[in-house]
C-alpha cells in the first residue's frame, strides 16, 4: 500500500479567457520511507504538484490518495486536519512568524490539534534539539541566520511526527554551504525513517535523493531511481 | 484548550500593535461613555421624579381643574372648565367617608427678603397645616405650622433649604423674620435639602405658609386652586376617588351623560404620563449618542480589515500548519472583542462618573444602574461581534496558497 497515489492528477488555472494547464494527468505512487526529488525548469508545475500533495490545494481533475484516504474530495476542515497531522511543509521563504520566538513557531502546528501547553513546549523543544537549535529557542527569526531559520522551519515540520515531509526549494534562498548543511539534515531525517519529497532545480541538491521525478510542462517526463554510484560524495 | 491558546494569540497581537489597539479601544470607549452618560443621567432623573412623586404616598390623589393633556382637543375642552373653588372643601370633608385628609393648595411666585439679601421668584406654597401629614415634607429643623396658626392667619413660614442657604448664611433662621413681598413672616421650620430633578427650578426654593394667611396677602386663588386628598388607606384609594367624583359632579352640576369637568390624578398616573411624554425624547437622546457607537464600530471594522490584510501571510502560515477556518475566525473575533469589551467596560465606568458629576451640579445623586451596565456590556460585545465578524470571516476564508504568496 503506497503512502501516496495519484491518478491523472490535473490542475488548471483559469486566467481570464486562457486556461493554464499547470499539471496534466500526473499518475504516480510514492512508498513510505522514500526520498524523492522533483525536478524541472521554472514554471513546469513542481510547486503545483507539491501543493496538491501537501493538501494546500485541490485538483481540478483526478484522484489523490494519502495513506489510502481519498484526499481529492475532502472539504476544508478535513484538509486542515491532514495538513496538521500528516504533513510537514518546508518552504523556500521559511514562512516563520516574524514576531514569534523559534520555540513558539515550532509550537504552532500543535496549537491547532489541541495539544496541552506543557506537552507543546516539550515537543517543540525536542524538535528544535533534533535540528541542533536547542540554544536558539528564544530567538526571533530576525535574530537567526537563513540556515537557522530553515532549521526552525524543519523542526516545525517535524514536530507533529508527520507521515510526510514536503520541502519546496528549501535551499533556494541559501548559499551553497548552508544548503549543503540543510541537505545533510534532511538526509539524517530520511535515515531516521521519514518520507521526504523535495522540489529543486539544482542537480547538486537532487543528488541527495533516491529517486528523481522530472516534470516538464505539467507532466512527468522521467521517473528515475538513483544508483548508489551516482551518489558519490554524499554523506 | 484551543480557545485559550487562540485567546493568547489574539492578546499578543493586540499588545504588539499598541497604537492601533488603543485607537480602536478609544473609539469604542468614547461611544460607550456617551451612551452610558445619557442612560445613567436619564435613569437618575426619572428615578428622582419617581421618588419625588412617591413622597406623596400611594394613597394620595389630586383634584385639579385641568388634567394631563395629550391632545389639542383635550386641551380645548379643559381650558373651558370652571375653576375649582374653596367651598368644595367642606363638601369633600363631609361627604367622603374614605378620605382621611384634605387640603386645598395654591401658590405663586414672590420676592423673599431678609435685610439686604433677597431671592426673586421664590415659590410661595399655600396649604393647610395637615399638608405635613399628606406629603412627606421632611423637617430638618423646627416644625411645620399648626391648625391654630392657620385659623388665626398667623404669618409663619416653613422654608426650603435654598432660602436658609441664601438668606441665613451662618445664622439660625428659627424665630427670625423674612419678608415675602414686603410682608413680615416668622420662620418656624426648615425643610431637608431635596435637590432638583430637572436642574432648572430648584426644589429647595420654596416657602410654605398657611392657606388662610396666603389668601389674606394674595387674595383668593382662582384658577390656581387644586386639592390634595389622602385616602384612609391604599385599598380605599379608588373608593375615595369615586366618592370625590360623585360629590364634585353634583356640586358642579355635571349632567349624567357628560364627562367630568375636573380631573382626579394619582402619583402613579402622573409618573406614567411623564414616562410616556419623555419616552420619545429619551429614545432620541440614546439614538443620537448611539451614532458615536456606530462610528466606533466602523473604526473597529476598518482597523480589523487593515490588520487582516497586513497579516495575510501569517494567516497563510497558520492555515498551512493546520489551522481551520474556525480557528482563524475565532482568533480575529477575539481581537475585536477584547478591544470592544475592555473599551466598553471603561466606557461604563467613565459614563457613570460623568453622569454622576453632571447630576451633582444640579444637586442630584445617581447610583450605578443595572440597566446601564447590562446595556453597556451587551452593546460593546455586540459591536465587537457585528463589526468584527466581517474582517474575521474574510481572514478565515483566505486561500492558503494565495495567502502564503501575499507580499
Ligand atoms: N495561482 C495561479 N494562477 C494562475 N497560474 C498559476 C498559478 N500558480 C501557478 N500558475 C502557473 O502554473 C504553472 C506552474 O506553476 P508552478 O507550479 O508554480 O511552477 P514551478 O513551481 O515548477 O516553478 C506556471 O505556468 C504558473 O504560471
Ligand atoms: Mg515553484
Amino acid at each position: 500500500m503506497p503512502l501516496i497515489e495519484t491518478r491523472n492528477l490535473s490542475k488548471t488555472y483559469v486566467m481570464g479567457a486562457e486556461n493554464v494547464h499547470a499539471l496534466q494527468d500526473v499518475s504516480m505512487t510514492i512508498e513510505k520511507g522514500e526520498y524523492v526529488a522533483i525536478m524541472g525548469p521554472s514554471g513546469s508545475g513542481k510547486s503545483t504538484l507539491m501543493n496538491l500533495i501537501g493538501c494546500l490545494d485541490t485538483p481540478t481533475k483526478g484522484e489523490y490518495y494519502l495513506n489510502s484516504k481519498k484526499v481529492s474530495q475532502m472539504n476544508d476542515n478535513e484538509l486542515a486536519n491532514i495538513r496538521n497531522r500528516e504533513i510537514g511543509f518546508v518552504f523556500q521563504t521559511f514562512n516563520l512568524l516574524p514576531r514569534a520566538t523559534a520555540l513558539h513557531n515550532v509550537e504552532l502546528p500543535l496549537i491547532y490539534n489541541g495539544t496541552p501547553t506543557r506537552d507543546r513546549q516539550d515537543m517543540a523543544k525536542l524538535a528544535l534539539t533534533k535540528v541542533q537549535l536547542e540554544d536558539r529557542m528564544d530567538h526571533k527569526p530576525s535574530e537567526l541566520s537563513g540556515g537557522q531559520r530553515q532549521r526552525v522551519a524543519i523542526a516545525r515540520a517535524l514536530v507533529n511526527n508527520p507521515s510526510l515531509i514536503l520541502a519546496d526549494e528549501p535551499t533556494g534562498n541559501l548559499d551553497s554551504k548552508t544548503s549543503e548543511d540543510i541537505m545533510v539534515l534532511l538526509n539524517d531525517l530520511h535515515r531516521q525513517g521519514n518520507t521526504i519529497i523535495i522540489v529543486t532545480h539544482e542537480r547538486n541538491v537532487a543528488r541527495h535523493a533516491k529517486r528523481i521525478l522530472s516534470i516538464l510542462d505539467g507532466r512527468i517526463a522521467e521517473d528515475q531511481i538513483i544508483k548508489e554510484s551516482d551518489r558519490n560524495g554524499v554523506h | 484548550m484551543i480557545a485559550g491558546s487562540l485567546f493568547k494569540i489574539s492578546f499578543d497581537a493586540l499588545i504588539a500593535n499598541k497604537l492601533r489597539s488603543s485607537l480602536t479601544f478609544l473609539g469604542i470607549m468614547i461611544g460607550v461613555t456617551s451612551v452610558m452618560t445619557i442612560i445613567s443621567a436619564l435613569e437618575g432623573m426619572m428615578g428622582a421624579v419617581a421618588e419625588d412623586l412617591s413622597a406623596l404616598g400611594p394613597s394620595t390623589f389630586f383634584v385639579q381643574r385641568m388634567g394631563m393633556i395629550t391632545s389639542e382637543e383635550q386641551f380645548l375642552e379643559m381650558i373651558k372648565r370652571k375653576p375649582l373653588d374653596l367651598e368644595m372643601e367642606e363638601f369633600i370633608v363631609n361627604g367622603c367617608p374614605d378620605c382621611d385628609k384634605v387640603t386645598p393648595r395654591s401658590g405663586t411666585q414672590a420676592k423673599v427678603k431678609r435685610g439686604n439679601e433677597a431671592l426673586n421668584q421664590v415659590s410661595i406654597r399655600a396649604a393647610r397645616a395637615n399638608m405635613i401629614d399628606i406629603v412627606d415634607v421632611q423637617v430638618e429643623q423646627g416644625r411645620f405650622y399648626t391648625s391654630e396658626e392657620e385659623l388665626y392667619h398667623q404669618k409663619v413660614a416653613f422654608i426650603g433649604d435654598k432660602i436658609r442657604e441664601v438668606l441665613f448664611a451662618g445664622v439660625d433662621p428659627i424665630g427670625k423674620d423674612i419678608k415675602i413681598n414686603n410682608q413680615k413672616y416668622t420662620v418656624i421650620g426648615i425643610s431637608k435639602k431635596r435637590g432638583s430633578p430637572f436642574g432648572g427650578e430648584n426644589e429647595d426654593n420654596f416657602v410654605y405658609i398657611p392657606f388662610a394667611t396666603y389668601m389674606k396677602q394674595f387674595g383668593r386663588p382662582g384658577r390656581y386652586l387644586s386639592y390634595i386628598i389622602k385616602a384612609k388607606s391604599v385599598e380605599k384609594l379608588e373608593d375615595a376617588m369615586d366618592q370625590v367624583r360623585v360629590i364634585l359632579r353634583s356640586y358642579r352640576h355635571v349632567p349624567y351623560n357628560e364627562p367630568d369637568d375636573f380631573s382626579l390624578l394619582t402619583a402613579d398616573m402622573i409618573l406614567d404620563f411623564l414616562n410616556q411624554i419623555t419616552r420619545v425624547f429619551r429614545l432620541g437622546l440614546i439614538g443620537i449618542s448611539s451614532i458615536s457607537l456606530v462610528v466606533g464600530g466602523i473604526v473597529v471594522m476598518n482597523i480589523m480589515m487593515v490588520s487582516v490584510t497586513e497579516r495575510t501571510r501569517e494567516i497563510g502560515i497558520r492555515k498551512s500548519l493546520g489551522a481551520k477556518q474556525k480557528h482563524i475566525l475565532v482568533q480575529f473575533l477575539f481581537e475585536s472583542l477584547i478591544l470592544t469589551m475592555t473599551g466598553g467596560i471603561m466606557g461604563i465606568v467613565l459614563g457613570y462618573i460623568i453622569a454622576k458629576s453632571l447630576m451633582g451640579m444640579i444637586d442630584m445623586n445617581i447610583s450605578p444602574s443595572a440597566l446601564a451596565i447590562i446595556s453597556g456590556v451587551s452593546i460593546s460585545t455586540g459591536i465587537g461581534l457585528i463589526f468584527g465578524i466581517y474582517p474575521a470571516m474574510k481572514a478565515a476564508r483566505l486561500d492558503p496558497i494565495k495567502a502564503l504568496s501575499y507580499e
